[in-house]
């Protein structure tokens, strides 16, 4: 009997459950959504072929997956972490022998009716993962070293297997996403010292390495940290891409080109107008006010979280909206400072605006959590 | 931090004491202690997300902040690439005298492709080929799919045409921007300009290099920032530019010449007014140079100042002058001209076999043009300082004038210089120059005897005033060049007003393949200067092959050919250039029958 199944009493039940959602947040994302049909709709010329349309398709499916996630309670979610997350590890693992190999890099599954994309899904699973492991760990226990040593590698096997992919920017937000995790579990701040000071000796082991044998980073991604550092220095190659974004933010202004007067982007001077670079499209089209707007609306979706987290006095409640907020906010502000040439360019979409299936699906998935922890808290 | 033992005996007795059930202090305190725990990390956690927040908070923060500055700031094309140096776009303006501008340039776009951006290359190729007929399509949409990712179309595109590819609006059709060498007044002064064309090129700009004439001779001025645009200001007048190659080139077509130069200095600077050579050629469509045959025939052919030719009898005069210089004879000495002249093996003899002689007075040798007069003349100087003479008037050597081609042209001189050659030198026989050379040698007795050094620039200062030919010989040479003119070989050469003085030459062209010379080929020249009393300006007209067909047999001396042309240049010009006519008392009207 775990402090959760205490309270069970006065949880609301069946289709009551309804009235218990967090609407605010429902009404959040489909906001953000909608902004995002309207750009793809732009991108595509004013058509819902190719992109609006099925990606409408997929926020319905995702929606769909949020409600019945949301009315599941949240400790069968936290009983099959552990297999959730096992699970994905599995998908990584067949996406290393089995994937389809897509841009350069092996990321999917062919499930057959969509391809399945398992670092997607591997963020939300190591989330749970965390969140369940600390519910389980005595809060005593939590910065002992063989109990810091757990989380740490729970993070790092996965992040390995989609480095491995090569996927530079979902190993990377599985990084940070698991380190949050721990962070507001109440480890040791050394730790987080220790591993900032260790980060700071790799980065600069790997530029020492860089034209060495052991060279630690592929070519590109040498490359790729040159021209963020700099996207001048070749505009028409690997800088090209946030050299046009930055031209087309800045062709923005302060209110805009207007709604389909885009010409960076309609033009196909962007590159990915329609996934991870969709945001220059609006900020080109909506100009400041409209790009603020959607940071607005993230913000909200953020700050709704957070609060969400703050009442929950169930631990793994709590740690999972952390765990998924931090894992949704590090996708938005990872794709606009990339756009907006403040980091370099590691291929994270927008979420909820770019044109992408799994990424929508597991990410609505991820709120039906966040909704069904927030239905079945203890009152 | 004091702990209470789970089960305190003395709590635990005393509830013993009154008969409850001690489990309960112990399960009390149990649940006690968690929340206390649970408070705790819930403190702590709070604290956590707190710090999470700020975080957060601070992304955004960033992110709001460069959305804010990206949009407020003004959007700015890529500048040019790093990779290689800047290349400098920027070349100075080259005016004229007066500040009219005789090369500029001109903001245009050159046209590259990028086919790994194009959306339809079968359609860019089919509709580029519409707006350049000269392009293929087969070709361009073979070069669009061999995977290269950059390749230029049109180095230079009209504004027009650059609508016409915009309007394709094709994303992989890209612009970029080049500065262009414009002449605005086409033709005019081609050879002083000479032209230009892109050197290192890159996306956003290219490198514009002179490619001849001062283009090319101030290459390095032109190109350099630091002199902050300041244009070149040339010696050319435009007007006076113009005006002389609108007769000249009218002069050669009627005197069916094959070419023609001519070259207006100032006499006292050495000051370049205006100079032509023809055929010309238009310097923003320079022509690719002659791959076969004799360059001289080119267009691009420089004939004033590559061009060296046997100049004939012009040159008689610095035999006179010489002689007067060194006091052996006055302008009325009496000089044996009984022709023909031996000379050993050599025969001198005057023009159509002629005999001025037995004797001619210096004047005179020079008026009727006497071979035999100047070869006795040249025969007294002595070939030393025959040689030493000529050499300070700068015929031994190239020109310093600032155009690219005159350190290549080196007169051509007697190897062996002997009696036979001080004879025919002396008559402009077996020395050739230019046209500039001469102009240069006519202005210092033009000038009062003081040596002149051609130059192009408007603000050239005179660096040497050395005086080769006293006041006085120069001026007994000028009268003699003025009667030259008006009672002697030259008498077209006479505009009312202007007193010209001057020399004909005619010289027979020598066979391309040795062997003598042609009999019916001249190069044809009048060197003269007006006004004769006190030269302003001195005027070289040289007419290549011309050949006078009005008469009943053609004729081809300077006096027929060069001469008319050279008034009708000075008719035109000397108004223009400010002078005021001053009308002789006494002007002999006479045609006296021109000869060599």
């Amino acid at each position: 009997m775990t402090y959760l199944q205490y309270n069970v009493k006065s949880v609301p039940t069946g289709w009551r459950k309804i009235l218990y959602l967090n609407w605010a947040l429902v009404l959040l994302l489909s906001a953000v959504a909608a902004a995002g049909f309207l750009m793809l709709y732009s991108v595509a010329g004013g058509s819902f072929s190719p992109w609006a349309e099925p990606q409408m398709k997929r926020f319905a499916m995702g929606m769909t997956a949020m409600f019945i996630v949301a009315f599941i309670p949240i400790w069968f979610w936290r009983n099959i972490s552990t297999l959730a997350y096992l699970g994905s590890i599995g998908l990584l693992l067949a996406v290393e022998f089995f994937g389809v190999v897509g841009m350069g890099a092996q990321r999917w599954i062919d499930l057959g009716f969509m391809r399945l994309q398992p670092s997607e899904l591997m963020k939300i699973a190591l989330v749970m993962m965390l969140a369940a492991y600390y519910d389980w760990l005595d809060i005593k226990k939590v910065s002992r070293p063989l109990f810091v040593l757990i989380p740490v590698l729970l993070i790092l096997i996965p992040t390995a297997l989609v480095l491995k992919q090569p996927d530079l920017g979902t190993s990377l937000l599985l990084l940070m996403g698991g380190a949050v995790v721990m962070f507001v579990a109440g480890v040791h701040w050394a730790y987080f010292a220790a591993v900032a000071s260790l980060g700071v000796g790799a980065i600069v082991g790997v530029f020492a390495s860089r034209g060495t044998p052991w060279q630690l980073l592929k070519d590109y991604q040498y490359r790729r940290i040159d021209t963020f550092l700099d996207p001048s220095q070749d505009p028409l190659g690997a800088g090209y891409h946030i050299t046009q974004s930055k031209i087309a933010l800045g062709s923005g202004g302060w209110s805009g080109r207007g709604f389909m007067q885009g010409t960076q982007s309609r033009l196909n001077f962007l590159p990915e107008k329609h996934t991870d670079f969709i945001f220059t499209t609006l900020a080109e089209e909506f100009g400041f006010v409209g790009a603020s707007s959607l940071l607005l609306l993230y913000a909200l979706i953020i700050i709704f979280c957070i609060s969400s987290a703050i009442k929950n006095k169930d631990r793994f409640s709590s740690l999972l909206i952390i765990g998924i907020a931090t894992t949704f906010f590090l996708f938005f502000a990872v794709n606009m400072s990339m756009v907006m040439g403040l980091a370099p360019v590691v291929g994270v979409p927008l979420p909820l605006v770019s044109y992408g299936g799994s990424a929508m699906l597991v990410l609505l998935a991820a709120f039906g959590l966040v909704q069904s922890a927030h239905i079945h808290r203890p009152r | 931090m004091i702990r209470t033992p789970l089960r305190p005996l003395a709590r635990v007795l005393e509830a013993r004491e009154k008969g409850e059930n001690p489990d309960k202090i112990e399960r009390e305190n149990l649940r006690e202690r968690h929340e206390q725990m649970r408070d705790k990390s819930r403190i702590r956690a709070e604290g956590r997300l707190l710090v999470l927040g700020l975080i957060f908070l601070a992304g955004f923060g960033a992110i709001g902040g460069r959305m804010a500055t990206i949009s407020s700031a003004e959007p700015q094309e890529p500048v040019a690439s790093a990779s290689q140096a800047a290349i400098i776009a920027q070349r100075a303006d080259i005016t004229d005298r007066n500040g009219n501008v005789l090369a500029t340039n001109l903001a245009t776009h050159a046209l590259y492709a990028q086919p790994h951006h194009m959306i339809d290359k079968a359609r860019v190729a089919r509709e580029l080929v519409q707006i350049f007929p000269d392009l293929e399509e087969e070709a361009l949409t073979r070069r669009f799919s061999d995977g290269r990712k950059f390749l230029w179309i049109k180095k230079k595109i009209s504004p027009e045409q650059q609508q016409m590819v915009h309007d394709i609006g094709d994303p992989g059709l890209q612009f970029g921007p080049r500065e262009m060498r414009l002449y605005p007044n086409g033709a005019l002064a081609a050879h002083i300009l000479g032209g230009a064309s892109f050197g290192r090129e890159g996306v956003q700009s290219a490198e514009v290099i002179g490619t001849a004439g001062v283009e090319k001779a101030f290459d390095d001025y032109l190109r350099d920032a630091a002199n902050g645009g300041q244009p070149l200001r040339l010696s050319i007048d435009l007007t006076i530019q113009a005006a002389l190659e609108r007769v000249l080139h009218g002069g050669m077509v009627m005197m069916n010449a094959k070419g023609a130069t001519a070259v207006m200095m100032e006499a006292k600077t050495g000051k370049i007014v205006a100079m032509a050579s023809l055929p010309d050629f238009d310097p923003n469509e320079r022509p690719t140079p002659l791959t076969e045959g004799d360059a001289s025939d080119s267009p691009l052919f420089n004939r004033a100042v590559q061009g060296v030719y046997e100049l004939g009898s012009t040159f008689k005069i610095f035999t006179a002058a010489q002689a007067m210089e060194l006091g052996l004879v006055n302008a009325n000495s009496l000089v044996d001209a009984d022709a023909p002249m031996k000379w050993g093996k050599h025969k001198i003899k005057e023009f159509k076999n002629k005999n001025y002689g037995p004797y001619l007075s210096v004047t005179d040798v020079m008026v009727k043009s006497s071979n035999v007069g100047t070869a006795n003349l040249a025969l007294q100087i002595g070939k030393e300082r025959q040689r030493a003479f000529l050499k300070e008037l700068g015929f031994m050597s190239p020109t310093s004038v600032e155009l690219v081609e005159a350190p290549g042209a080196k007169p051509l001189t007697p190897k062996h210089w002997g009696d036979i050659h001080t004879i025919t030198v002396s008559y402009g026989h077996g020395l050739s120059a230019s046209p500039l050379h001469l102009a240069s040698a006519y202005a210092t007795i033009a000038n009062g005897g003081i040596l002149v050094k051609p130059t192009l620039l408007a603000d050239a200062q005179p660096t040497q005033a050395k005086r080769v030919l006293s006041q006085e010989s120069a001026a007994d040479a000028r009268s003699m060049l003025r009667q030259v003119v008006t009672r002697g070989t030259a008498s077209f050469g006479d505009v009312e007003g202007y007193a010209v003085g001057g020399k004909t030459g005619t010289a027979d062209k020598p066979k391309e393949r040795g062997g003598g010379y042609y009999d019916d080929k001249v190069i044809a020249t009048f060197a003269s200067m007006f006004p004769a009393h006190s030269p302003e300006y001195v005027l070289i007209v040289t007419l290549d092959e011309p050949e006078d067909r009005t008469g009943s047999e053609p004729r081809r001396t300077a006096g027929w050919t060069a001469v008319p042309v050279a008034a009708e240049i000075i008719r035109r010009t000397a108004p223009l250039m400010g002078l005021r006519p001053d009308f002789e008392t006494d002007t002999p009207v006479a045609l006296i029958r021109t000869s060599n």
